[in-house]
This record gives C-alpha cells, structure tokens and sequence, in this order.
C-alpha cells in the first residue's frame, strides 16, 4: 500500500536531493519565477534534521552563476551543496587523459577552462540551445566521425524542459542525432547516471535506501535515483505532462497542504500516487 | 520459379545508373528509346530533398535523355502524395529548390511536419517549432533518414541524425517516404495501375534500390555503375533478381526475358 511505503520512506529518510529547474523555479527572460511555495520549502528542509543537496543537470551556466541566480530569486542554497554535470565531466576528462571538442552553452565553457582542448578527442554536448546550430552540429560530427575511436560524453539526456515561452528541446535530443550520425553510444555524465546520484549520496555519507530524489523529470530525476535504490517523487510542475504511462494516480483528499509541493511519488512503479508534503509536516 | 505476372513497369534509378554526375552512361539514351518500345510503363525514381522534378529533367534532358516531368517521381513526390491523401497542411523543413514540388498545398497553420535535408532550417529555433507540433499529435514525414553525404570539403550531416532527435524528443516515429521504404514504390506505382509483382527497379545502391524494391514485391536489377562496390549483391537477401554491368545490359535482359 502506498500509504505504508510512504510512512516507511519518511521514518528511514535522512537526506533529499532535490532537482531544481522545475521543482524550484521555471526558467525564463531574465531569472525566471521562483515556483510558489519553494523558497518556504527549502528553507523548512534545511531547518529540519534531513541533508539536502541539489542535483541538476543545468549546463548554460557555471554553478557559482547558477547559484548567484537562486540567490536573487530568494533561495538560500551555496556552491557546495550543488552537484551539476560540468564539473563531473572534467573529473573524468583528467582521469581518462581526454581533450575536449565543447558544443556547449557559452555561459558554462568557464566550468571548462582548466582543461586542454586543442587537438580534441573526444566532443562533449551540453544544453547549448542557440548554439545548437547545423553549422555547430556538424563541427562536432566532423571532429566525431574523423577519431579512430568516437567518444562522446552527453551532459544529460533530457528530451525536453519548459521555460516561460514554451517547451524547448534538450541535450538528449542532440545526443540522439550523433549518435545515429556517427553509429556510436554516448556516455552521459549527469542524470540519469547512476554514477552521478552515487557521488551526491558519498557527500550525504548515507544510503541509497536513505534518501529521497525530487524531480519534474520522470525518467532522469525519479528513474534515475530509483535505480540506485534511492526513493522518488514526482512534482506536478515544471514540464510534467501528465501523460507518463505507467503512473496510476489515485488523489487523496485532505492530506495536503496545497503551499507546498503537490506530487505522486512513484514507489517502484508499482503503487498508485497519492499526494503528500514534503518534509515534515506543518503542524 | 512461381510464375510471374506479365511485366508492365520498369522504375529506373537516376544518379548512377542512367547518369554519373554530369555524364550519361554509355549507351543509356539508346538502351531507354528501345524499353520505350515494349509496352511497359517507365518512371524515373529517386531520393532528392533538394531538387525539385524540373531541375532533375532540366539535366536529363541536357544528356539527351527522352523522359517527361510526369514520369519523374522522387522522395518528395512521395511525401506529397501522403501529405495530399491525409489533407495535412504541413510545416515544410525543406530546401527553397524543393518547394516548387509542394505548390498548391496548404502550408498555414500546419498540422504535420515535413522534413528533408534542409541546413538553413536545422537550427534550434525552427526545431523547437517542429518539436512543438509533434509533440501535440503532429505527423512526422521525413523524406529519408540519411546520416550524412559527401560534399566536397568533406562530410555533413544529412537528414536522418534530426529526424531520430526529433523521434526521441517526442517519443514517436517518423513515417519515411524515400528509399528503402517499402511506401516510395508503392506510390511511384500507384498510378500506373500496376501491383508491385508486374514491376522491375534498376539501380545502383543494393540496399536503398534493389532491396527496398524486392521488398515490396517488385524485381530488382542491380547494375554495377555508380556507388556499387563488388560484392554489394551479396548484401541484401534475397539477392537481386540481376546483376548485370549497366543499365543497357538490364534492359537488354528485361526486352529477352521479361516482356
């Protein structure tokens, strides 16, 4: 029953991971809009006796930026407790000896700057929007499909997500387009890796069992972490569509307080949703 | 062998096997007047994004080729074809030099997509706006799913890597119109009142040509001009019908064995 696995991932939970376009805030002109309710939220978390860390996959901008940018929106959140794609990839570009050809948002090439890039062998993809032009697309295939052996890292792989103006295509996308051009497999360094959520948990020093993921993004925020064995929920917001197949949704009346986070978690895929808050509850 | 039905139409490829570039194949001009002479149907087949049927006969005609614009049938013909049987008003991702060959139809608010080779066209602007449509219940018609063709300053992204980004973001997929598939020859037959047993396709490329035919249920003669490397019959299974050194010789067998 959903309500008992419910009681049960509460009673063991010792940190949240949270993700943060879409869950926090919508993007946008300018800084966006901070979602109703979550400044309250994160600063109730943060009060309470749970870790929190925030995972993203945002790459159009570095963290220091990107975290300028909570700030002003009214977020109390430091460099610290972000864990972002960039800096992982250069982790493993050190470790795996590799130079780089970037095809990335320019707000985020800083994150990069310590690393070597001439006489690149290996591309990596990033959300770079407007930079994703044909010209730039085939530059990278170019630099692709001439290496002996094509590697490609995919800062995420998201399909879509949602700013103010609509819904926008997202790095997957890309990922899939090279892919087919140059008949190879990306590997991706942010969410859904497993890789990822693993190194977020060894900061917490906690279980998987222990912790809690929450995200707008079915497949890379929930998916993601319950294949690690953390738990996850489902926020109505940001580019939740409400067509998933294989969620059932059942609505439990007067368990919520509708300031907070409305979501259906998705407990193994096997119980249906009902609303809850998050965090301990207002009394 | 299982009797087949009386031949009635040969659809014959263009670059590589009536022509190579700007030359005509030796003896092709003479080897299509003497087809003409049996009574079977021609139709002249290809997969362009980017030239419409004017400019593909502006060039045959200037190798001296007998052909009409009405017997020229391409992977845009095709994707008109689906457009106008489902009454789609298409958002058309298509180069300026095929749009002649979608005169007429309704291109204001579009309720599918219709996407060739078109660079101008690939950038995350207009994507977005393909994106958008699919993903609310939009048709996605892609002309064909090449992964890249040879220019002269080396390779570059063809249709297909945007088509399979498109797929993925929207979680569905793409009807393709050119070559191979099995839907280009039926339209290039459809008009002719032919069912695919009673055709015959000669072209260069074992799999985009003679197999896409074969699989349809049509015959296919393989010639070895153009972009065949020997060994290509081997391929594809069932094996061409044919394989023969170039279009005249799979005439000459056609006019001794077929009609």
């Amino acid at each position: 029953m959903a309500e008992m696995d419910w009681k049960h991932t509460i009673r063991d939970l010792k940190g949240v991971v949270l993700d943060m376009c879409g869950v926090l805030y919508d993007s946008g002109e300018g800084d966006g809009v901070a979602i109703d309710g979550s400044i309250e939220a994160v600063k109730r978390l943060k009060a309470s006796d749970l870790q929190l860390r925030f995972c993203t996959n945002e790459t159009q901008a570095t963290r220091e930026k990107f975290v300028a940018k909570l700030g002003r929106l009214g977020f109390d959140i430091c460099v610290d407790e972000v864990f972002s794609p960039a800096p992982a990839a250069v982790t493993i570009l050190k470790e795996r000896g590799l130079r780089p050809h970037l095809l990335v948002h320019d707000d985020v090439v800083p994150e990069f700057d310590a690393v070597e890039k001439t006489d690149p062998n290996c591309v990596i993809i990033g959300d770079a929007a407007d930079n994703f032009s044909y010209q730039n697309l085939n530059k990278a295939f170019q630099v692709l499909i001439g290496l002996e052996k094509p590697v490609l890292f995919s800062l995420g792989r998201g399909r879509y997500y949602k700013e103010m103006d609509g819904l926008k295509l997202d790095v997957g996308v890309y990922m899939k387009a090279l892919e087919y051009a140059c008949d190879v497999e990306a590997e991706v360094v942010g969410k859904p890796s497993p890789v990822f959520f693993q190194s977020v948990l060894a900061d917490m020093g906690i279980q998987p069992s222990q912790a809690l993921m929450i995200g707008d993004d079915l497949v890379n925020d929930v998916g993601g972490a319950q294949s690690c064995g953390m738990r996850g929920l489902l926020v109505k917001t940001g580019k939740y569509r409400g067509d998933h197949t294989g969620i059932k949704r059942k609505l439990s009346e007067g368990k919520h307080d509708t300031r907070h986070w409305t979501a259906a978690p998705e407990v193994s895929g096997r119980s249906p949703g009902c609303i809850h808050v998050i965090g301990r509850p207002a009394e | 062998m299982a009797a087949r039905q009386r031949l009635k139409a040969v659809l014959i490829d263009l670059s590589g096997t009536l022509h190579i570039e700007d030359s005509a194949v030796p003896g092709a001009q003479e080897a299509l007047s003497r087809l003409r002479r049996a009574p079977v149907a021609v139709r002249f087949v290809t997969n362009t994004t980017k030239e419409c049927k004017r400019t593909l006969l502006e060039r045959l005609c200037r190798l001296d080729f007998d052909i009409q614009e009405r017997e020229i049938f391409t992977s845009l013909s095709a994707a008109r074809g689906l457009v106008e049987r489902r009454a789609l008003r298409p958002l058309l991702l298509l180069e300026h030099s095929a749009l002649e060959d979608f005169s007429g139809i309704e291109t204001s608010d579009p309720n599918a997509v219709v996407i060739g080779l078109a660079p101008e066209h690939f950038n995350y602007e207009t994507l977005n706006k393909a994106f958008r449509l699919v993903l609310e219940g939009a048709p996605l018609i892609a002309i064909h799913k090449a992964r890249y063709y040879k220019k002269k300053d080396g390779l570059a992204l063809g249709p297909g890597p945007f088509v399979t980004g498109l797929e993925y973001a929207t979680d569905t997929q793409a009807t393709v119109v050119g070559k191979p598939e099995k839907t280009f020859f039926l339209e290039a037959l459809r008009d002719l009142d032919c069912q695919p047993e009673e055709a015959i396709m000669i072209g260069d490329d074992a799999r985009d040509d003679v197999g896409g035919a074969q699989n349809s249920g049509m015959l296919g003669i393989l010639v070895k001009t153009g972009k065949y490397r020997a060994g290509d019959e081997a391929k594809i299974s069932p094996q061409p019908h044919l394989t023969c050194e170039n279009f005249p010789q799979a005439v000459d067998h056609i006019l001794q064995h077929l009609v």
